[in-house]
């Protein structure tokens, strides 16, 4: 490689690493918590839900009509939307608004919500639980509920919303460039060294630099997984915007112009479970909305199915029931972008391999942490020589408690003996 | 980051003192693939196994920095300085 190539790559990894470095530490620092999220809000928060009854193993569970039904006898006049059995609890969640105009007219009113929930026990269909009425004085929020909160909202969007999100992808792509770039540089760099070696005898930045060349190579696979991935997670909303406008409009066009149909009328929720999962071989469904939904059919129940093993788990499959006749339209398997979109999320999130797994992701992200530092660190202290360098030029005697001051300083010293 | 261009001579031409290149790669690519098996066995395997398989290969690249570590700050002087 030529000198000029080494040159360009070293200013790509320079400029790429201090374009990013700023957001990666955000992202890296707040990424540790919400990787252990679960356990933290078991810990400090903890759930006062009743203990579930004790029924002897393989009760079977209450139809989901009955489920439905006793919602609906609940709060006469009001529709259904959503009907989610709990993935790993017997469980059945029923939400509910007083019309779907109302749901809709919820985004006027910041603070509005018409929709509320209702959580049955799935073997006997009691109640246990239900949201909190939308009148009664808000619950006190926790410290935990307030600390994970700006970990989620930071790492996830900088407080900004989609344009945050779109910025943090557009930084995991820099950050992509920058370990590429730096990958050549170690490279070139490593061809007199043995792999790993520190070298402490000399100058205090060889030791950094050899920190940063022995934990960034380390790290490197592992944080262009997880940089890329979280690329591709910050894209998620434009995806599926793009999947909205061009096959879900495609499907539902037939149906377009049809009338919601009164929800006494419609078609069996257990029996539009039941022909789900026969369309959806391998899959188990994770939820039902009813028609009328925004972005769904007027006249469909919409069932999610998802994949049973931990590739799949996140990858969906809509299936689509007649409502009004209780026959299945179809299943649509998701776009390749989505796909890839669905693999890549537990790449990122490493909640895929239980607790050692995490663990591990906790370990490498903090040695992800050590190389941006180690690379500012290098940054820093060839700022100051340059600068050093250029004081020297101007015949300005540098000693040894200048040298120890910041860039900044220093200079606001020489102009101050001018 | 900036040390690299002070530090290292950019060469052009060859170097004068003559130092054996050592080979570079072997140990990236060897922790590289081992972290990719890692993620990808808990994630298609599932399975006891697999898992256990995964933990260990991602624990390597960690095994790895904390020996390179204890190394160069247990050791004398006279091991270090790039090349002995």
């Amino acid at each position: 490689m030529t000198t000029r190539a080494i040159r360009r790559w070293f200013v790509v990894h320079k400029w790429t690493s201090l374009v990013c470095t700023l957001f990666l530490l955000i992202v890296c620092a707040t990424g540790l918590p919400l990787l252990f999220s679960e356990q933290i809000w078991e810990t400090f928060v903890g759930d006062d839900d009743p203990p579930y009854e004790v029924l002897p193993p393989g009760t079977p569970n209450a139809s989901l009509d009955t489920i439905v039904n006793k919602a609906r006898a609940l709060y006469p006049g009001q529709i259904v939307t959503n009907v989610s059995p709990d993935d790993d609890e017997p469980a059945v969640l029923v939400s509910m608004a007083p019309s779907w105009q109302a749901l809709k007219d919820d985004d006027k009113y910041p603070d509005r919500h018409s929709g509320h929930w209702i959580k049955f026990d799935a073997r006997t269909a009691k109640v246990l639980k239900q949201s909190r009425p939308a009148d009664a004085p808000e619950e006190p929020r926790t410290w935990t509920g307030i600390i994970m909160g700006i970990c989620t909202r930071l790492h996830v969007s900088l407080f900004a919303y989609l344009p945050g999100r779109l910025f943090l992808g557009l930084m995991g792509g820099v950050f992509v460039a920058s370990l590429v770039s730096g990958m050549v540089l170690y490279g070139r760099f490593m061809k007199r060294l043995p792999f790993g070696s520190v070298r402490r005898d000399r100058a205090s930045r060889l030791t950094w630099l050899d920190l940063h060349n022995l934990l960034g190579a380390v790290t490197l696979v592992w944080a262009t997984v997880v940089g890329f991935t979280g690329l591709v997670n910050e894209l998620q909303t434009p995806l599926f915007g793009l999947w909205r406008v061009t096959d879900v409009r495609q499907i539902l066009k037939p149906y377009a112009d049809l009338h919601v149909p009164a929800q006494d009328h419609l078609s069996s929720v257990q029996a539009a479970f039941d022909t789900a999962a026969k369309a959806a071989p391998g899959n188990e469904v994770t939820g039902l909305s009813f028609p009328g939904a925004s972005f769904g059919s007027p006249v469909h129940y919409v069932l999610w199915t998802r994949g049973a093993t931990p590739l799949r788990a996140r990858l969906f499959t809509p299936v689509l029931v007649d409502a009004r006749t209780g026959e299945l339209t179809g299943a649509y398997p998701m776009p390749w972008y989505l796909r890839f979109l669905e693999i890549s999320r537990p790449l990122h999130f490493g909640d895929y391999g239980g607790m050692p797994l995490r663990i591990l992701w906790a370990l490498l992200d903090v040695v992800v942490i050590f190389v941006l530092v180690s690379g500012l660190v290098l940054w820093v202290a060839k700022r100051k020589i340059a600068t050093d360098a250029r004081l020297r030029a101007l015949g300005y005697d540098l000693d040894d408690t200048d040298r120890v001051m910041p860039a900044g300083s220093a200079l606001a010293h020489l102009e101050a003996r001018r | 980051m900036n040390a690299v261009s002070a530090e290292m001579p950019l060469p052009s031409s060859p170097d004068p003192t003559p130092r054996a290149p050592v080979a570079v790669w072997p140990w990236p690519i060897a922790l590289g693939v081992l972290t990719v098996f890692g993620l990808l066995s808990a994630l298609l395997g599932q399975h006891g196994v697999w898992l256990a398989l995964s933990w260990a290969a991602l624990s390597v690249p960690l095994i790895v920095t904390v020996i390179c570590l204890v190394r160069a700050w247990c050791r004398r002087p006279s091991a270090k300085g790039g090349h002995s």
